[in-house]
């Protein structure tokens, strides 16, 4: 005994057919008209090997001191950078979160963080480096400026996100306004504050790492300086250093953070405290 | 017995603060000294350099946004587009294999589970500006190392973010798929690739508008788009055009962007 079932047609999604024709029509669109000879694209696993052993076949360790001594700069410059920005940004965030300040205010301050974040940290160097010339300063003040948009965005979503448990007790118990804040915000606060810094410190040390291609002073300028010499040991070199210290700051940085946002392993048996 | 008439309440002991957060405190002081000392911070220094009079910043208060319709300004900037829409797609596209291999459903295998990630974490590493001047390096000046440097730089990010929404999948779909006697691509495609899929084409858009931005820097260490001409600007110290391109390019950037966030609501 067989009956047949008329299976549902299938559901159309027209925003998705339209979405997708879009899509492909605009990378059809680039790949034709862009002036590239695509041909080279053959001879560019040739190029990789060759380029790879020029980096990496023979690295000159003598520079091993010095490139160390590069990268170190480069992590001084996303760190001072970042507390900059950490300077600035925390107390703007305040005036831009809503339940703290009054709409105009908050909306103001956000569309000066919006700004700050659309700019790339290598448009600001460009700005820079004409004012403090070749030196580390121009990176660090990059960094300082680009970071606040960003630090100041997140902050004030940490602050509107706040229990307002904590603010009614500490008013309850005739606190003023900056012993609310005290008592009532900033502890509920600290920790994502502390562990967005330092994520946005390793951000930043990939920046920094960047804009000495341009110039700005730590490891980049040392790598762009070899690529540009044909010194390929050196730059082979310095990019193994560049990632093999991102990652390992990035561990160290991760693992603080991780047990900032964690807390104690239990407040009753705090080993710490 | 007498009782007093206020009773004293017994104040308990402030709790210390914890050793970790004394430490990190420390810790933080002592690195920005370190770091200041690194890059030789001096605040009369900053003070001096800012309150200078320099052409840059006068440069930015008299843009020239005219600039942007010149000729050979306008084909950069279609080129800067074209590269980020090739390069996110071809990119895109990769990331999503390089993020399903990364997880133990999809990738068994646990050596080369390793090397995937491996590969991932690599590629993370490596910045956009950097793949830029390493591909120049490789196979000369132009847009095809600006396009390469573009299609690392997607897989940087969007396998990262499709690698972090696939530890979070429904484990049941897959148990389904492999009780029904699938194969490992069949099961990724039925039990897993759906469930990622508005979470993915979000991220794919997201990536986009990165490109879009990162586009416009490539062209500063010679690999094509609006950066070149910025750069030939900057060369010849010409900063109201410099500040007109950014400034017209910043400004086609957050129209895509609108667009492109509105569709990522739209998506997930």
């Amino acid at each position: 005994m067989s009956t047949t079932v008329a299976l549902p047609a299938r559901p159309v999604d027209r925003v998705r057919q339209v979405g997708t024709a879009v899509t492909v029509a605009l990378v059809l669109w680039s790949l034709l008209d862009l002036d590239i000879a695509w041909s080279r694209l053959l001879e560019l696993p040739a190029d990789l090997a060759r380029l790879g052993t020029v980096l990496f076949g023979d690295l000159p360790f003598e520079r091993f001191g010095s490139l160390v001594a590069a990268m170190w700069e480069s992590i001084a410059i996303a760190w001072l950078g970042t507390m900059i920005a950490a300077l600035f940004a925390v107390p703007l965030s305040f005036v831009a979160a809503e339940n703290l300040v009054g709409r105009p205010l908050a909306w103001a301050v956000r569309q000066v963080f919006n700004v700050l974040r659309a700019i790339p940290e290598v448009i600001l160097a460009i700005a820079l480096i004409p004012i403090f010339g070749l030196t580390p300063m121009a990176g660090v003040l990059a960094i300082g400026i680009g970071s606040i948009g960003t630090l100041g965005k997140l902050f004030y979503e940490i602050l509107e996100g706040v229990r307002p448990g904590p603010i009614e007790a500490a008013d309850a118990v005739g606190g003023n306004a900056l012993q609310r804040l005290r008592w009532g915000v900033v502890p509920q606060v600290l920790p994502e504050l502390s562990s967005f810094v330092l994520y946005r410190f390793e951000v930043n040390i990939r920046a920094s790492a960047v804009m000495g291609l341009i110039g700005a002073g730590g490891i980049g300028d040392d790598v762009a300086q070899a690529l540009r010499f044909k010194d390929f040991g050196v730059a082979g070199l310095g990019l193994i250093i560049v990632v093999v210290g991102t990652i390992a700051v990035d561990a160290v940085s991760g693992a603080v953070r991780r047990r900032i946002i964690a807390g104690p392993v239990s407040p009753a048996v705090d080993t710490d405290a | 017995m007498t009782t007093p008439v206020t009773d004293p309440v017994t104040v308990p002991a402030r709790p210390p603060a914890s050793r970790f957060a004394v430490a990190g405190t420390v810790a933080a002081l002592v690195l920005t000294w370190l770091t200041a000392i690194a890059v030789d911070f001096s605040f009369a220094d900053l003070v001096e350099n800012l309150a200078r009079r320099n052409l840059v910043v006068e440069g930015l208060l008299q843009p020239d946004v005219t600039q942007l319709w010149s000729e050979r300004s306008r084909t950069a900037f279609v080129e800067t587009l074209q590269l980020a829409v090739i390069g996110t797609a071809t990119g895109g596209l990769a990331s999503l294999p390089l993020a399903l291999w990364a997880t133990d459903y999809g990738n068994p295998n646990v050596p080369l589970r390793t090397l995937v990630r491996t590969f991932n974490n690599v590629v993370r590493s490596v910045p956009d500006l950097l793949w830029a001047l390493l591909f120049v390096t490789a196979v000369g000046i132009g847009a095809l190392p600006g396009l390469l440097a573009l299609f690392f730089f997607s897989i940087a990010v969007v396998s990262k973010l499709t690698a972090d929404t696939l530890d979070g999948v429904d484990r049941g779909p897959i148990e389904a798929a492999q009780a029904s006697g699938a194969g490992l691509t069949a099961m990724l495609r039925t039990a897993v690739v759906p469930q990622i899929l508005p979470a993915y084409s979000s991220f794919v858009l997201y990536g986009f508008e990165l490109n879009l931005r990162a586009s416009a820097v490539l062209g500063l260490v010679g690999a094509g788009g609006i950066g070149s001409r910025i750069e030939f600007f900057r060369g010849r110290g010409e900063w109201s055009e410099v500040w007109g391109l950014v400034l017209m390019f910043f400004a086609v950037v957050f129209l895509v962007e609108r667009v492109s966030i509105s569709l990522r609501r739209r998506l997930v």
